[in-house]
């Protein structure tokens, strides 16, 4: 069995206000993430989310608990040369241009000169960037994230940690960045995803966690949050007297809303006996469709306290 | 750590400071030669002047007119301009959006440091060696007499510079931006020269013993950059070190003020 790429256990991180006064950040979070899996953290602001991912990436030290990233401690910098990272806020240098700024984060991650000199121009045609001579401060929020996205992957990183990665891109660029993802797990890679675009972590995570005042509140394949409700959408071609009358007899509880029939079968048979008993109307029945959850419909259940 | 030494630099000469600083040692080359005048003699030999004023044969008027240069670089005026160019290459290392940029990736925060730290000594160094070389060089050229006692004063002017920007590296830790560092380095700059005329100064106010023996402790362990100054324009004179006091007692206070920066730095939650 192959060790995770991320395994923290009971991480805890408590910050000193100037006050004096002890505030969590973190209570304990244990989570384990496979590699070349997507993995996707989401939380409210304020949940703990940077400060997990800085102590991650050896920016903060943990209070309490531990944390092993590629079977290293989080500080270990020779470690830290095969993670590649995209912070959420990113704030490059006004003096510098793009070819430079892409040179020293490679420098940075000792990736050779010469690995260099052929790498940062494929990058920046990969991000659509190639070409562009302007220095990086006359770039768009958009441009600047794109740079963001092709330096985390200069040093071809077994993990990558993506902060609000399609933050400033429009919707093309979004959709650019899934691919990517989705291009990057194909190559085993291991990304670690933090957004507050859940359609997006729904997209493309293999692994949720949400994470809620400093505790994993919930984990999960995105799969299993979306789960079906147990209701079910009946759309009829026509509502009628005769329609609603033998609706009424099968789905007591069941509600209409325009040509639709909101209902929640006790099984199986009690749904195909409701359809049996609309087609003897007769009426078209266009579509039967269960009711699942949304990503977020269950954050919302997650953050504000209840128990799905 | 070459790397962001390599970096510092770029971003000191992208600085409007940087350039200001590089563009003044420009301008004292410039004047400073054009106002030297070497007259041949018929020996062979050249008499220097200086505007209208015969400074002597190149024996005597070498030392005296790079020991004029020396005293401009290692002044307070060029102390502050490079103090105000260099200091920010430390905070700037901390900004936010960018630290998580930089101190996340392979190498150790306290390279990525140092490397800039060793970048605005560099930045001073350069602005010196412009400032005086070309002068050194024509001295050389016209009366054969070699550069290397300038080449040391120019390193213990450096050295001064790396005492008073030890101490804007350890002020740049807490991230409170620029100020504090160009604060800190600047009050310790003015106050050396005052602490070390303190029998003729300060004694003077200050009669208790215990305000006196502060003022000692405080002469003791700042660096000092007043003495270094005259050291180095004293070696281009006589080429040599009168007394190492100076340079043992500032070369640990700046040791100490790094080693507590890299430490402070390592431990620090960003």
């Amino acid at each position: 069995m192959t060790s995770p790429a991320i395994e923290t256990t009971d991480l805890g991180k408590v910050y000193r206000t100037l006050t004096g006064k002890y505030v969590p950040a973190l209570n304990g979070v244990s989570l384990r993430v496979e590699r070349g899996t997507v993995f996707g953290l989401l939380g409210p602001n304020g949940a703990g989310k940077t400060t997990l991912l800085k102590i991650l990436l050896g920016l903060a030290q943990p209070t309490s608990g531990s944390a092993r990233l590629l079977d290293s401690n989080p500080g270990n910098t020779a470690m830290r040369r095969k993670i590649g990272y995209l912070p959420e806020s990113m704030r490059i240098p006004d003096y510098m241009r793009a070819n430079r700024f892409m040179w020293y984060m490679g420098r940075l991650n000792r990736v050779p000169a010469k690995v260099l000199k052929k790498r940062i121009p494929e990058l920046l045609e990969r991000v659509s960037l190639g070409g562009v001579k302007k220095p990086v401060k006359a770039y768009s929020k958009g441009m600047q994230q794109r740079l963001g996205l092709a330096q985390a992957m200069l040093n071809d990183p077994e993990l990558l940690f993506l902060d609000e990665p399609t933050d400033g891109l429009d919707p093309v660029g979004r959709k650019e960045v899934r691919d990517l993802v989705q291009h990057l797990r194909k190559e085993g890679k291991t990304i670690f995803l933090n957004s507050h675009m859940l359609s997006e972590v729904e997209l493309v995570c293999d692994h949720v966690v949400i994470l809620n005042q400093g505790l994993v509140a919930r984990a999960a394949t995105p799969e299993e949050f979306t789960r079906g409700t147990g209701e079910y959408q009946v759309r009829v071609a026509e509502v009628s007297d005769a329609v609603r009358a033998a609706a009424a007899t099968i789905a007591t509880t069941g509600e209409w809303r325009g040509t639709t029939l909101h209902f929640k079968p006790r099984d199986r048979a009690q749904l195909n006996e409701l359809l049996d008993k609309l087609r003897g109307v007769p009426v078209e029945i266009e579509s039967i469709e269960p009711v699942k959850f949304s990503l977020e419909q269950f954050f919302m259940q997650v953050v504000s306290g209840g128990n799905s | 750590m070459y790397a962001s030494y390599l970096n510092s630099l770029l971003e000191a000469f992208s600085r409007r400071m940087g350039l200001v600083l590089i563009g003044f040692a420009l301008m004292w080359a410039v004047v400073f030669n054009l106002l030297v005048h070497f007259i041949p003699l018929k020996d062979g030999s050249s008499m220097v002047y200086l505007a209208q004023r015969m400074m002597g044969p190149g024996s005597l008027a070498q030392p005296a007119l790079l020991g004029i240069g020396a005293e401009i670089t290692g002044g307070l005026f060029w102390m502050l301009l490079s103090i105000l160019a260099a200091a920010p290459l430390l905070s700037s290392t901390l900004d936010r959006g960018w630290l998580e940029l930089t101190l996340s990736k392979g190498t150790a925060r306290w390279r990525v440091f140092l490397g800039r730290y060793l970048g605005g000594c560099t930045l001073y160094l350069a602005s010196v060696v412009i400032a005086c070389m070309p002068l050194e060089v024509r001295f050389w050229w016209k009366t054969g007499i070699g550069p290397w006692p300038l080449l040391v004063a120019m390193l213990i002017q450096t050295f001064i510079f790396a005492s008073l920007l030890s101490l804007a590296a350890l002020a740049a830790v807490p991230q409170m931006g620029p100020a504090p560092p160009i604060l800190l380095s600047l009050m310790v700059a003015i106050l050396s020269p005052v602490l070390a005329a303190r029998k003729i100064g300060l004694y003077q106010i200050l009669t208790s013993n215990w305000s006196r023996e502060l003022i000692d402790w405080m002469y003791r362990i700042l660096p000092k950059t007043q003495e270094l100054q005259g050291a180095s324009t004293i070696f281009i004179r006589d080429r040599a070190i009168q007394s190492w006091y100076p340079f043992w007692s500032t070369g640990i206070f700046m040791a100490v003020m790094i080693a507590l920066a890299l430490w402070l730095l390592h431990r620090k939650s960003l």
